[in-house]
Formats: structure tokens, sequence, C-alpha cells
């Protein structure tokens, strides 16, 4: 029986208050209640347990005699005595702090002021350090903030030399050297297993993979092989690759010797310059010289362009010096 | 990106993994001086202490200039981007460099570097005598040792007749010349194999292969190392560029120690994919200078520091690790 009705009270009457007081109940009543809360259970519980208090219901109506009421209440009080028992334990097993809450005040604000102070410094230290990281003085942020300094370019902005190379606090290498840190972000480290004899290995695979030799003249397509050249040395080249161009005007030595040269007129400009003046003597000894000769007279007409100069020096200032200057376009204009 | 170094000195179980290779012979035209500058912990002499290549200068190893080829087979790897920032890293480190773009028909670097507007004179007025070599030269004023030199204007052409033969000269003439050969000549090499990749290899010792790790990258950088070995240019490194740490941990891409089975290639640097270095692109500055500094641009600056010691990495980063957090970094701690 007590194993039928044990469960029962556990789900009827969960607050001791009521069970205190019922033991100096009838049994009747006692029933009475019984029913009232089986009743109650009827409508609200689910169909299990319904099925299980009527049950119950018909076995507590089947016993006639008062003795068995009266050791059936005991066995009930009994079963009560059990589960307010567990109960007690439960409570018991709580955390204390809820109920010494309820005990002493005393305790109870200082434990309050506590949590109130924690939650106080836990803010203030999360707005202290969100502060400090965002707006630290003087930072490239204040200069985002200003408007100097896009926010997009932070990366690359700052003044970008860094002096010492030599010296740099974004990376450390953890402990156990097995890990790595570098701006901010932990890696894990692998050791490299490659040894000398796979390297080995890839080299002579590599060798029968491939045998090449390096051209080393190249020649367009359609040219014919100079006799003194080894056929496998020249590289055919189409016609529209960019060192296809171009008959060179200068030689291989000469090439050569520019690549070379170290001090003085590039060897072109020089040329260039040979060649006017060649002209240009050509020229006066063939009388013409008197055409390009500018008239001083005439020249006061166009001075604005020289105004730095004088009609003297523009009268002794050679046509094969001018050449070389920047003229004005006026002055190109003049025969 | 990045690979610790050991000290030598320090006994550890692990150093059969990160000792770094042996210098093969330290020049004696190092910087400043050989002692390193690093800073010992006296109270546990034990530990392991992995130090990062930057607490010292680097050791120039080999003979100079380093005659470096930079090439990949396939475009759009990231040569010309490895150029000018290892470039401008190895000008940094205080070795001066001169950087060829040997890309005759689509020069590219000097818009990385921010140059395009001081190249008046190329190699191929050099070769014309239009201009002396010295003119055609292009000094970075952030960096003076580093000098930029193209080979030939947008459009313009380079005589057939020696294009195989004029890199070969320019770096003769850059040996030299009066204020001392260059530590470093980096030349760019265009893609594919053809002519222009002939050209930009023909005067190199070493060469750093660039590749990313997808399998169309990695054949053509197969091949290139074919070719590579054929001439004779055995002292071959490669860079992974634009490894995604994410992806590798998702199994969507090959990871670097991957890629270095399918080629069995030194690794001179792994470089992150980063959004920084089109931006630093944009703007003509390569991402060594950035500051603060990228992921990128460290790595970078690292494989720089590798090339000038004839070192490979012995560790590579394989996939970030979630930051262990403090008890009170959820209360903004």
């Amino acid at each position: 029986m007590a194993l039928v009705w044990n469960p029962q009270f556990h789900s009827i009457s969960s607050q001791p208050s009521i069970c205190g007081w019922k033991h100096g109940i009838s049994s009747n009543i006692l029933e009475h209640r019984r029913e009232l809360g089986l009743s109650y259970s009827r409508y609200n519980w689910v169909q299990q347990r319904t099925a299980r208090s009527f049950l119950f219901r018909a076995l507590s109506k089947s016993a006639n005699s008062d003795e068995d009421k009266v050791v059936k209440t005991e066995t009930e009080i009994n079963g009560w005595k059990n589960s307010i028992g567990k109960l007690q334990e439960t409570i018991k097993s709580f955390p204390p702090v809820v109920f010494v809450m309820k005990k002493d005040v005393g305790i109870n604000f200082a434990i309050g002021l506590c949590v109130a102070t924690t939650i106080l410094v836990v803010a203030v230290r999360v707005y202290v350090a969100r502060k400090v990281s965002s707006s630290r003085p003087g930072s490239v942020a204040d200069l985002v903030r200003r408007g100097q300094l896009r926010s997009d370019r932070r990366g690359i902005s700052s003044p970008l030399k860094y002096e010492d190379p030599f010296n740099n606090p974004l990376v450390k290498v953890g402990k156990s050297n097995s890990t790595v840190e570098m701006c901010g972000k932990v890696y894990r480290l692998a050791p490299v297993t490659l040894t000398k004899e796979q390297q080995a290995i890839h080299q002579k695979r590599r060798s029968r993979a491939y045998q090449w030799k390096r051209p080393t003249m190249f020649l367009k397509e359609g040219d014919s092989i100079p006799s003194d050249v080894d056929p496998d040395t020249v590289r055919w080249i189409p016609a529209n690759h960019p060192f296809a161009t171009t008959a060179s005007e200068i030689d291989e030595g000469l090439a050569q010797n520019n690549v070379y040269q170290k001090h003085g007129v590039p060897f072109r400009i020089q040329a260039e310059h040979e060649a006017l003046q060649r002209k240009l003597e050509a020229l006066q000894s063939e009388q013409k010289l008197n055409k390009l000769v500018i008239d001083p007279t005439n020249a006061k007409d166009f001075e604005r362009p020289f105004k730095h100069l004088t009609s003297h020096e523009q009268a002794g200032q050679g046509p094969s010096n001018r050449i070389g200057s920047d003229s004005s376009p006026e002055e190109m204009q003049k025969p | 990106m990045l690979s610790p170094q050991l000290l030598p000195k320090t006994p550890n179980p692990l150093s059969s993994i990160y000792t770094p290779n042996p210098f093969k012979s330290l020049n004696p035209k190092t910087l400043k001086p050989s002692k390193p500058n690093f800073k010992p912990k006296p109270h546990n002499p034990t530990t392991i202490q992995s130090v990062l290549q930057w607490n010292r200068k680097p050791q120039l190893a080999g003979d100079t200039p380093r005659v470096v080829v930079i090439t990949s087979g396939k475009g759009g790897v990231g040569k010309t981007t490895t150029t000018a920032n290892v470039g401008l890293s190895l000008a940094r480190l205080g070795f001066s460099v001169v950087a060829i773009d040997a890309d005759v028909g689509l020069r590219n670097l000097d818009l990385l570097l921010g140059l395009e507007n001081r190249v008046n004179y190329t190699v191929v007025e050099v070769l014309n005598g239009d201009c002396r070599l010295d003119q055609a030269l292009v000094r970075d004023k952030r960096w003076s040792n580093f000098e930029l030199l193209c080979i030939s204007k947008p459009r313009s052409k380079l005589p057939i007749g020696f294009g195989g033969k004029a890199l070969t000269w320019l770096v003769d003439a850059l040996k030299a010349r009066e204020e001392g050969s260059p530590d470093f000549i980096l030349i760019d090499c265009p893609a594919g194999i053809d002519a222009g990749f002939i050209t930009a290899i023909a005067p190199a010792n070493e060469a750093v292969l660039v590749t990313t790790p997808d399998i169309t990258s990695l054949r053509d950088a197969d091949r290139v190392t074919g070719l590579l070995e054929c001439d004779g240019i055995k002292d071959i490194k490669m860079i992974v560029n634009r490894v995604r740490t994410d992806m590798i941990k998702g199994e969507d891409m090959m990871s670097v120690l991957d890629v270095q089975e399918m080629l069995g290639l030194a690794l001179l640097g792994v470089i992150p994919e980063d959004s920084e270095v089109i931006r630093s692109t944009n703007r003509g500055y390569p991402l060594v200078l950035n500051k603060p500094p990228t992921l990128a641009g460290l790595a970078f600056e690292q494989a720089a520091w590798r090339l000038v010691e004839q070192d490979s990495m012995q560790a590579v980063v394989v996939e970030e690790e979630p930051k262990k957090r403090g008890f009170f970094s959820f209360f903004g701690g």
C-alpha cells in the first residue's frame, strides 16, 4: 500500500506545512481530502497519474475496519515522514545562501554588497579596457577621428620605416618550442622532415624527367642558323615576342661596351652629338652658315625669351650650342 | 611562416629538429660583428632557449654578389612581390641590393616598389648607348642601398641578338662598379620558360622558387626546378606563398610539408595569405616596411634572413591554435 501511496502524496501535497497538521485529523477527512486531491488531479494531471489514483481510491475504500484504518494512517504518516525527510534533505543540500539570507538580514546585506561591488568592479574594468583600447591618447585612432586618415588604410598608413628590424615584439616563440605567437595569434609548429636523401631522390627524378640545355642564342623564326652555332643551343622565338623585334643598330661588342661604360657621355649621345657637329661643320664649310647666324639687329625683336642674355652673347652663341638648349616655340619657328 | 632558431649551444632534445644548418662559408664581409646579441637567461640555463632571428644581425654566407633568380614557372604566384619584399628586407638588414626586373614585356616590380615614376632609363637604353648603367639604376629613397633596374619599358623590345647575354653583362658590370659590388642581385624572372626565363636565369648562381600550395603551380615549379638543375643551378630553395592555415586545418589545402614532399626542395619561407599584400601593392609600399608589421611581411623578412645565411626552415607553422584565455578574460581581462 505504502508503495502505492507514497508517490501520490509526493505529487499532491508538496508543501510540508499542510502535512504538519494532517496528523491529528481523522482518516475520513484525510480520505476526503485525498479524494479532493485526487479529483483535482483527475482534471489536471496527465492520464497516467489519474489512472493510478483511481486504483488507489478503490483500494482505500475496500478497507472496512477502523484498525485497518489506523494502521493504514500510521503507514501513511510514516510514509509522509519519509517523504518529508527526503524533502528536508533535499533542502539541506541546496546552496545555503538562499536560506541564510532569509534568516539573517545583516549577512544578507553584506553578501548583496559584495555582489554589487563585484559587478561594479567588472563594469569599471570593462569600461576602462575599452576606453584604453579605443582611445589611447595620441594614437593613430585620433587621426582617424579627426578625419586626417582614412580608417580603412590604417594598416599601412603609419610612418613606415621601422628602425630596428632586429627587435620585433610581435613574434614570440612558446616556451615548449611547439608554438609561435605572431601578431596576437598562436600557431602550432611542425618540424620539417625533408632529408638530404629525399632531396637527392627528387633531383635524380627531375634529371631523368627534364633534360634540357639552356639555349644561348635566340633566333627569330625563319632565320638561318649561323654555321658556327650548335643547333641545340638555339632558341627559336616567334615574331611577336618582345625579343623578336629588332635588328639592332649596334652590334654585340658595342652593346657590351655600353653596359660596361662607367664614365663619360653614353655612346649614342656622343655619336649623335658628333654627327650633328659634323653636319654643322659641313654647313659652315659650304658657307651656308651666314643664314643661320642671327643678325644682332633683328634679334632685338626676339629678345623677350632671352632677356637674361645680352645681345652680344646672342651674337656670339653658335647655333650648335643652341640646338641642345630648350628653345621656345617662337625661336623654333625662326629660320 | 617563421621558424624559430635554437641557439646551437643549448643542449636540448629537440635540437635535431630545430638546429639550423651550419653556414656553408661565412663571408668576412658581414655588416656588423658576428657576435650575436643573444639574451641568455642565466637563472635557468638548461631550458630550451629558442630565439627568433631578430636578435642578431644575419651573417652573409657565400660569395658576393649573390645572384639570385626568383622564378616560379606559373604566373601570378608572387614572384614580383617576393622580389620586392625580400629585396627591401635585405636592404633593411644592411646589404646593398640591386633588383633587376627581367620581365621584358610586362614589368611590374617598379609598381610594387612605388618607383614607376622614376624609371627613365632601362637596360635597353644602356645597351643602345643612350645612357650609362649607373643612370639606369633607380635608387630607392627609403633605403638607399636598394636599387632597381628594369630591363625594358613596357611595349619596348629587347634586341634579339644579345637578349640572352644582356643580363650576364649587367651582372659583370655591377660586380666591377666603383662603389663596390652589390651584396645581392635579385632577378625577377618572368613567368613561363621561354626566352625571358632563359635570359633571367643565365647569370644566376642560386634560385628561389616561388610556389603556391596548389597542384597547377606545383607542376610548373617542378618543371622549372628541373630546368634550373639542368642549367647547373643547384642551390634552389622554395618559398610557399599564399598559405592559409585555416584551409590546411580543414584539409582543403595542401600543407607546406605536403608541398615539400612533392618538390623535395628546402624551404626558404612560408608566406601566409594576407590582404595587406594587395593594399601594399596598391600603395607602392612593400609589406616589409609596414608598421605595424603584418604576418606576410614578417614572413618575408624571415625569408630574407635565411637567404642571407643560406639557411632553410627547420620548422613550419601548420595551423592556428585557439589562444588560451584567462579566467577573467570573460570580464574584459
